[in-house]
């Protein structure tokens, strides 16, 4: 690029700076490229996107969890997912083995129960552990187990799964014998026992919660030399969880919906970046040559932008199962007409000034008159359009995966709506999976129709209001 | 000195006119004439003057010789070779030869150009020098040579910025750079402040002289035409009908149409200047399509007489000291002219109550 190309967008940006929406279209794109630079910074899943549909990658988190700031609008606080690491295994010998030890202790202030609290350990080789929860008031439950085997291996005691007999005996010391009769193990909230006061009645519905510091003590004995306990954590699933919550399958919304960011910019810039391109020269090209040329490329302009896009995108991807790329790809062979007529009637205005002639005159080829005195004169219409059809890519392709044809690899906005609708998020009422993809769509549609309809007002006089 | 460097013979140009779905089924087709069969001579080192009001072919004759438009019929001579259809190589060489300077300054520059990009953009296209530095250096020369100096505050410059005088020397400039034989000069000063004309005028002669240039120089305006050329034609609806030594056409006017056309020039004399103008025409120019029979001045001539319009067009004979003339009732018109001269007098008094007193 030459100086004098840049010289124009310079003018064009001081004009650009006094049109209060557009800047606020770039304040927001700014944040969208910030938030897609510093990704693995504020998500606390950073391979969302490579493993979003890995069910072993989401497997501690809690199922269907509101965003955490519900707590600060409900009167009944949701206990917030939580990890506690164990900073000090402590280990002596044992027989011909070894005993490890571990407190994990878990503060607990809330007045709903986690959904879920799973005591995690990393062992190697024959281990017999027990695993002893204390609550605040020093009651107890112990769960053992032997567990065998050759390597390293992530062992899991979950309160939900796996301590229901127990607690269900604890909770028959303090509660009604009638009320016992009428439940079993597998019909109580073995959460709600575990967190609750040890009074008559409010066991089993868990409606006193006991505040105060629970501790999991952990006690592994390693049968052999070759066996240890080499990790333990206390992973409690809350209620809520971050900052959007979590789907069905456990999946973090938040770091889904920021690995989205990236795919909706780079769906919306690639697809309008091509078709724009290919417009602008296509159109130019129609509006110099004129004559034949012009009419049989309008014929073929007319037929593309009368194909109507949607149905033809669902049926292709229906056939072909398509990668993003492709997808991007289609959408670009009916994008392009977006410009072509403006340019082309912009085209046939500066080919009647004398200066084209003048260039003619001078022998100037076709290529070069195009290249040199025309194109460069519509970049600042082609940067406008782009802007414009951005939003339009966007919805396209959230419009797809809506459907259930996208590109199941990715995540995209598009792709998370889709499991929301497929599996009812909105008739359940999972309002924290539905509005922020949706919110996220239309913010960048926003974003790219601000900074575009701001470079148009600057390119049409006839809509300068001032 | 009179050494022949552009031929036209029988120069035709035909535009055809855009026809509805029936004209195109009848088969009917109409064509513009703008250049109707012309031919005329240029010789090395003069100033030719194209003279004629506007939609007369004269613009169209410029870009016939510019080769911005194809020639229909007739043929074109460069330099005594056939000039007339060329293509590729030739036509490059061609170009290099002849160059046009445009009649608006303001739009005959890419308003996004420099000065400097528009110096350099002949040089791009036809690859002169080896590289950008040594094309400044010729840019910088041949911007001293049409006085815009300094050099360094013009060659940044974009066309905006400069007056129209500036604009027009930067575009006689450009013309320049290839150091052509012949340049075209559209109506170069009729677009810029009557201030700056002459000088503009008297800098393109300099050049002319300096360089041993050929102009081509097209005008509607027969003042600046008989103080800056050699010779003149005077066209009239895609035909020249008068043509000669520029002094012998004004002061011996022969053909009726230059007559009024002569009669048009406001004269800066004390006590004419606002006299309103008996221009001895009739009507308005017909359209190109359809140009009347015989002699094609005949509706609008004061001289025309019956055969004027039954017979043949009259030819362009020379009568004498190479100036010709296209009106079969010259002679006669130039005794009744000798004799109108004495009355002036009269007519002077008649038109006095339009005046100003003076
Ligand atoms: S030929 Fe007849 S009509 Fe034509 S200019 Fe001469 S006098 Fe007029």
């Amino acid at each position: 690029m030459k100086k004098r190309d840049f010289s124009q967008l310079r003018s064009m940006w001081s004009e650009f700076r006094r049109i209060k929406f557009g800047m606020v279209g770039l304040a927001l794109l700014g944040m969208f490229v910030v938030v897609v630079l510093i990704e693995p910074l504020i998500v606390p899943f950073p391979d969302a996107a490579t493993r979003w549909r890995d069910m072993t990658y989401w497997v501690d988190n809690p199922r269907n969890a509101k965003p955490a700031w519900v707590n600060w609008f409900t009167s009944k606080d949701y206990a917030p997912s939580a990890r506690i690491q164990s900073d000090n295994i402590v280990s002596g010998e044992f027989g011909a083995g070894k005993l490890y030890q571990a407190e994990l202790p878990y503060k607990y202030s809330w007045d709903k129960a986690p959904s879920d609290v799973t005591l995690r350990m990393n062992v190697t080789g024959n281990a017999r552990y027990e695993a002893e929860f204390i609550r605040p008031d020093g009651l107890s439950v112990t769960y053992q187990k032997t567990s065998q085997g050759a390597g390293t291996r992530d062992l899991r005691i979950s309160v939900a799964q796996n301590l229901q007999p127990q607690l269900y005996q604890f909770a028959g010391k303090y509660e009604d014998p009638r009320v016992m009769q009428s439940t079993s193990a597998s019909t109580i909230n073995p959460l709600a026992v575990l967190f609750s006061q040890a009074e008559k009645g409010a066991l089993l519905s868990g409606s006193k919660p006991l505040d105060g510091t629970y501790t999991v003590r952990v006690k592994v004995v390693a049968a052999d030399a070759t066996s240890s306990l080499n990790e333990a954590e206390l992973i409690v699933a809350g209620g809520v969880q971050g900052v959007l919550g979590t789907d069905n399958m456990k999946r973090d919304l938040w770091s889904g919906l920021i690995a989205g960011t990236k795919w909706a910019l780079i769906i919306g810039l690639l697809t309008s970046f091509i078709a724009v391109v290919v417009g602008v020269i296509y159109g130019v090209t129609s509006g110099y040559y004129g004559g034949f040329v012009d009419s049989l490329m309008n014929r073929i302009y007319e037929i593309f932008s009368s194909v109507p896009l949607l149905p033809i995108l669902i049926v292709m991807s229906a056939v072909f199962k398509p990668s993003i790329w492709i997808m991007i790809a289609m959408m670009c062979i009916f994008f392009w007409v977006g410009p072509v007529r403006t340019v082309r009637s912009i085209a046939l205005q500066i080919k009647e000034a004398s200066y084209i002639e003048a260039a003619r005159g001078l022998g100037a080829s076709n290529r070069r008159i195009l290249m040199r005195h025309m194109i460069p004169q519509l970049v600042p219409y082609a940067f406008a359009s782009m802007a414009l059809s951005v939003p339009g890519a966007i919805v396209y392709e959230a419009s797809i995966s809506l459907i259930g044809l996208g590109d199941a690899t990715r995540v995209t906005w598009g792709q998370i709506l889709q499991a929301a609708f497929s599996s009812g998020a909105v008739l359940q009422g999972i309002w924290w999976w539905v509005v922020p993809p949706g919110v996220a769509i239309a913010l960048m549609g926003m974003t790219f129709a601000f900074i575009g309809f701001a470079m148009d007002t600057i390119l049409n006089p006839k809509l300068k209001t001032r | 000195m009179s050494e022949p460097i552009l031929v036209a013979e029988n120069l035709t140009k035909w535009f055809p006119v855009k026809r509805n779905l029936t004209q195109v089924m009848k088969g009917n087709r109409t064509w513009v004439r703008a250049v109707d069969r012309i031919s005329f001579t240029i010789n090395k080192g003069e100033i030719f003057g194209l003279v004629g009001e506007s939609g007369c072919g004269k613009t169209t004759t410029g870009k016939l010789i510019m080769k911005l438009l194809e020639i229909t019929d007739g043929t074109l001579e460069m330099k005594g070779e056939n000039a007339t259809h060329l293509r590729g190589a030739a036509l490059e060489k061609y170009r290099r030869e002849v160059q046009m300077i445009f009649q608006d300054p303001y739009s005959s520059m890419n308003p996004r150009f420099t000065v400097r990009d528009v110096l350099m953009e002949p040089l791009e296209i036809h690859k002169v020098g080896k590289d950008a530095k040594e094309r400044e250096v010729w840019v910088r020369e041949i911007l001293d040579e049409v006085k815009l100096s300094p050099p360094d505050e013009f060659l940044v410059r974009h066309p905006h910025m400069l007056s129209g005088g500036q604009r027009q020397r930067a575009a006689t400039a450009r013309t320049l750079m290839l150091s052509p034989s012949i340049i075209v000069a559209d109506e170069p000063v009729s677009m810029i402040d009557l201030s700056t004309r002459a000088e503009i005028l008297h800098m393109m002669r300099q050049l002319q002289r300096e360089m041993g240039l050929t102009y081509v120089y097209i005008t509607h305006d027969l003042s600046t035409a008989r103080y800056f050329t050699d010779r003149l034609a005077v066209m009239y609806l895609g035909k020249i009908i008068e043509m000669g030594v520029a002094g012998s056409v004004i002061d011996r006017t022969l053909h009726p149409y230059t007559k009024a056309l002569i009669a048009a020039v406001c004269e800066p004399v004390s006590g004419k200047v606002n006299r309103i103008k008996d221009v001895p025409i009739k009507g308005e120019i017909p359209a190109a399509t359809n140009i009347p029979p015989g002699c094609r001045f005949h509706p609008r001539c004061l001289y025309a007489v019956e055969e004027c319009w039954q017979e043949e067009e009259p030819t362009l004979d020379d009568i004498g000291g190479g100036h010709l003339v296209a009106c079969r009732r010259w002679a006669e018109i130039e005794r009744l002219g000798a004799a109108a001269r004495t009355s002036e007098a009269s007519l002077g008094t008649r038109k006095s109550s339009f005046a100003p007193s003076a």
